[in-house]
């Protein structure tokens, strides 16, 4: 598991049949330092969580196969909104 | 899943059988900021990636990579590890931070 910053959605038309209905955020890894990984990342999401929230993301594709069907093609989903984080290398 | 550009197809003059009915594409990853800016730029790595929507070259994709790549093929195998996922049709992502105007700018 990770955490990551939500920055965007996005919409697509055209996606395999079990993702239909799925939010999809656009987040991005945060690091131990507390900066974001430069290249963004597509989740899953059933929370509602919005931009600017701190998600737990898991990267358990059976989690996802369990939600939305054994062909479903994803792995990465929120599993939690961050309230707080504490500790020094984290922010 | 990661976002990538289409930039090609890969045509194979032999193959596996469970890989019939699958097409190849050349993926180009997606930065944050070419996602930002939506000049259908990418910046990463190409990679090779199944496919069974049928994008055009030049559209976003959003692809998944590893195990996963091969859920579609359930209860069939495939040797699979980068699948496209859907086809971006909208992003809603904030645009990098301009540019300093001019008279912000320090001597």
């Amino acid at each position: 598991m990770f955490l990551a910053r939500i920055e965007g959605t996005i919409t697509a038309t055209t996606k395999h049949a079990t993702l239909a209905g799925c939010r999809l955020l656009v987040g991005r890894r945060i690091a131990a330092d507390g900066g974001v990984a430069d290249e963004p990342v597509v989740l899953l999401d059933r929370l509602g969580a919005g931009r600017g929230s701190t998600v737990l993301v898991s990267t358990d594709g059976d989690l996802v196969r369990k939600w939305i069907g054994n062909t479903a093609p994803g792995r990465l989903s929120v599993v939690g909104i961050v309230d707080r984080v504490d500790g020094e290398s984290v922010r | 899943m990661r976002l990538g550009i289409v930039r090609g197809r890969v045509v194979l003059s032999a193959a596996l059988d469970s890989l019939r009915g699958t097409r190849l594409l050349v993926v180009e990853p997606v930065s944050a900021r070419s996602l930002a800016e939506g000049r259908g730029e990418g910046g990463g790595t190409p990679l090779v990636v199944a496919d069974h929507l049928a994008p055009h070259t030049g559209q976003m994709i959003g692809f998944v990579e590893g195990r996963e790549a091969a859920n579609p093929y359930w209860p069939g195998e495939a040797p699979v590890d980068a699948y496209c996922a859907l086809i971006v049709t909208g992003v809603d992502f904030p645009p990098p931070d301009p540019a300093p105007a001019a008279d912000e700018v320090l001597p």
